[in-house]
């Protein structure tokens, strides 16, 4: 499952995309937890020491356009994008 | 109880070059707290109808965050109030830093300034005088050159400056207020600085500013300044807010060519991220505000220029001359925004005021060689000359140099359809078509279109195809206005949000170990809605009605053209509905002033 990466969790995985070692469908602790198998350096700042969320402002939006619903399974084909809460100042 | 702090209120009037001071009581600060609060509080006793916001009568307001010169982090800053020019309503901004602190320092809560001063003047505020100074020599100059004139004169490097470039001079409606290298920049406050011949205000200050409980505020601060330097705010500390480019994007809500499209082609190219990764061709530096730990300023220069060009790249600026204007070259976008802090203008109108001209262009209704370069989306050649025109008000600049809505009107031809603005505020850079509460709390906002009083963005873009109901859309845009007041009342900022478990329970505790005067959560939220209930009190005496609470016809007439929100548009009369659950819930609420039709 390839990921987008945007923010804090780009800048700390070095690169734009990541891909999870993940075979069909994921459940949002279960995507989770396989990101920060795959970029350790997001734990703590983009994902909790838990390793079951995302620190908040960071966001998981499917296609960017919807967040999964509770235990909603979602896969590659949901182009999951890692991103953030925009505000400005 | 006693408010701990300083209390004293400055009234300064430069027709007759009169300075009168005198203590605020206990009643003031348990009523409106501080910031925007207080500020706003001064004006609803001063302005009892209509009046020119460029006359004498007009009042600026300056009231000190009450947590400036503590040890709370994030809040040496301050409320900057008057009547806009740009919208003839109520205009509260904020500035902070070294400024915010010193204002504590010479013992005051606030100072109001009306009058229009003969010849150019400096006011001068010393602990316990206040002096007028000439400041002819000072006209033409930037705010830094000012800041560096005045404390040569004065051989002490230390004194805190604020003061207008040359667009506050020209009167320009969107010019800005610069203390600190920071300005209190929407809606016009240079111009009414301007208008009465003040160029600076010079602070010196050293007291003590007592502080009621010493060991708790310094307990709860020590608490909020550790979560500041985490998690929660690593994106304004390592990335800064340009990095809002990439992600806006992503989800197909980035403003383009004057919302003309909702994706932008050159997003890659233009965003401050892309500088910050490409080290062997850029400069970083990193600003922020005195006491604050965050350390939110990016700045950015070629490294083959000079390192005193280096410009913020905040994303409300990057957006207003790179997507807005379709221009996808970050030097030309840099160059526009550092242009802009050295005349002294909004970065967000300005860069509006060239993507309304643009289109105006390309439908014929103005010249393209207006400003030399062809004026056309796209060409990061036009920014700087226009920025320059605009300043200085000449030929078209002059034109867009009072805003988008009274531009349209002197063009005509239909070019209302291209200004972007609600009350005349131009609008900031998020997509009303795809934030359904952002585009209700962006209609409603007392000042026009400002994203941080009307921040109902955050829930939409958590799930941006949520389907919601419109009582709990109303209760989130009341919920975010009145937040936003609190915020700014006692004064913090905003991106240290997230620091806080409970924010209203955190901070009236804050407030209280602070300033002395006992406040709990239900007390914080009651004065916020008090404030916000004097800010539509206010405008109401103006001339707002709740007809003024509209958004441009474009969002609702011309549907996103392409990507993923392809199609989006806002229903009128879905958006009507919304206006009247909030109004209704603002009533439920208790709000004792016009609140518009049900």
């Amino acid at each position: 499952m390839t990921v987008e990466l945007f923010g804090m969790s780009r800048a700390l995985a070095g690169r734009p995309t990541v891909t999870l070692a993940v075979e069909g469908t994921v459940d949002y602790a279960g995507f989770v937890r396989a990101l920060a198998d795959a970029v350790p350096a997001l734990v703590p700042d983009v994902i909790v020491p838990a390793r079951d969320a995302l620190v908040e402002p960071n966001l998981l939006l499917l296609d960017g356009r919807r967040a999964p619903r509770g235990g909603e399974r979602f896969g590659a084909d949901d182009l999951p994008c890692v991103l953030f809460l925009a505000s400005g100042g | 109880m006693t408010y701990a702090g300083p209390r004293d209120l400055l009234e300064i009037d430069l027709s007759e070059r009169t300075a009168r001071r005198a203590a605020l009581d206990d009643a003031v600060f348990a009523d409106a707290l501080g910031g925007v609060g207080l500020a706003v509080r001064l004006i609803d006793e001063r302005v009892h109808g209509p009046l020119d916001p460029l006359g004498a009568l007009n009042p600026i307001v300056f009231a000190a965050g009450p947590f400036a010169s503590t040890p709370v982090p994030a809040a040496n800053k301050h409320a900057l109030a008057t009547i806009s020019p740009l919208t003839g309503l109520l205009n509260e901004g904020l500035s902070s830093s070294h400024f915010s602190a010193v204002l504590r320092r010479c013992g005051l809560a606030a100072i109001v300034v009306t009058g229009i001063a003969d010849d150019w003047t400096t006011v001068v505020i010393e602990s316990g005088t206040v002096r007028f100074e000439d400041a002819a020599p000072l006209v033409g100059r930037s705010a830094r050159e000012t800041t560096r004139a005045l404390r040569e004169s004065y051989g002490d490097r230390s004194v805190r400056v604020c003061a207008i470039g040359v667009a506050g001079e020209r009167g320009v409606r969107y010019a800005a207020v610069e203390n600190d290298g920071r300005q209190a920049g929407r809606g016009g406050t240079g111009a009414v600085f301007g208008a009465k011949r003040l160029k600076a205000v010079v602070l010196r200050g050293r007291g003590e500013v007592r502080i009621a409980d010493p060991e708790r505020t310094a307990t709860i601060s020590a608490a909020l300044r550790e979560r500041a330097v985490g998690p929660k705010t690593a994106k304004y500390r390592v990335l800064g807010t340009g990095a809002n480019l990439r992600v806006l994007q992503r989800m197909g809500q980035l403003p383009t060519r004057n919302f003309t499209a909702a994706t932008f082609e050159g997003a890659e190219r233009v965003t401050p991220e892309r500088a910050r990764e490409s080290r062997g061709s850029y400069l970083e530096l990193r600003a922020g505000c005195a006491g604050c730990p965050v350390q939110c300023e990016h700045l950015y220069v070629r490294k083959d220029r000079d390192r005193r060009s280096a410009a913020a790249s905040e994303y409300e600026s990057v957006w207003a001359f790179g997507p807005n204007c379709g221009v996808d070259d970050l030097d030309a976008v840099l160059d526009a925004i550092g242009l802009c802090d050295e005349l002294g203008l909004d970065t967000i109108s300005a860069g509006s005021a060239i993507a309304f001209a643009m289109e105006c262009a390309e439908h014929g209704l103005i010249a393209h060689d207006a400003f030399g370069p062809e004026l056309r989306f796209g060409n990061g050649a036009v920014l700087v000359p226009a920025i320059e025109a605009i300043a200085q008000r000449r030929g078209l600049g002059d034109v867009l140099a009072d805003g988008v809505r009274a531009a349209s009107e002197r063009i005509g031809g239909g070019a209302e359809r291209f200004a972007m603005h609600a009350k005349g505020l131009e609008l900031p850079g998020y997509e009303p078509r795809t934030l359904p509460t952002y585009a209700l709390g962006l209609s409603t906002c007392t000042r026009g279109a400002c994203h941080n009083r009307a921040a109902t963005y955050d829930r939409d873009l958590r799930n941006p195809s949520e389907e919601r109901a419109d009582a709990e859309r109303a209760r989130d845009a009341i919920e975010a206005e009145d937040r936003a007041v609190a915020w700014d009342s006692l004064v913090l900022c905003k991106f240290v949000r997230d620091c806080f478990e409970d924010f209203e329970t955190e901070a009236s505790a804050l407030w209280s170990a602070v300033s002395g005067v006992p406040l709990d959560a239900r007390g914080l939220r009651e004065a916020a809605q008090r404030t916000w209930e004097r800010k539509r009190a206010i405008n109401a005496r103006l001339g707002w009605t709740p007809a003024d609470d509209i958004l441009p016809e474009r969002f609702f007439a011309e549907p996103i053209p392409a990507g993923s929100n392809a199609g989006r548009r806002i229903d009128p009369e879905r958006l009507a509905e919304l206006r009247a659950t909030y109004e209704a819930l603002r009533r439920q609420a208790g709000a004792a002033v016009p609140v518009g039709q049900a």
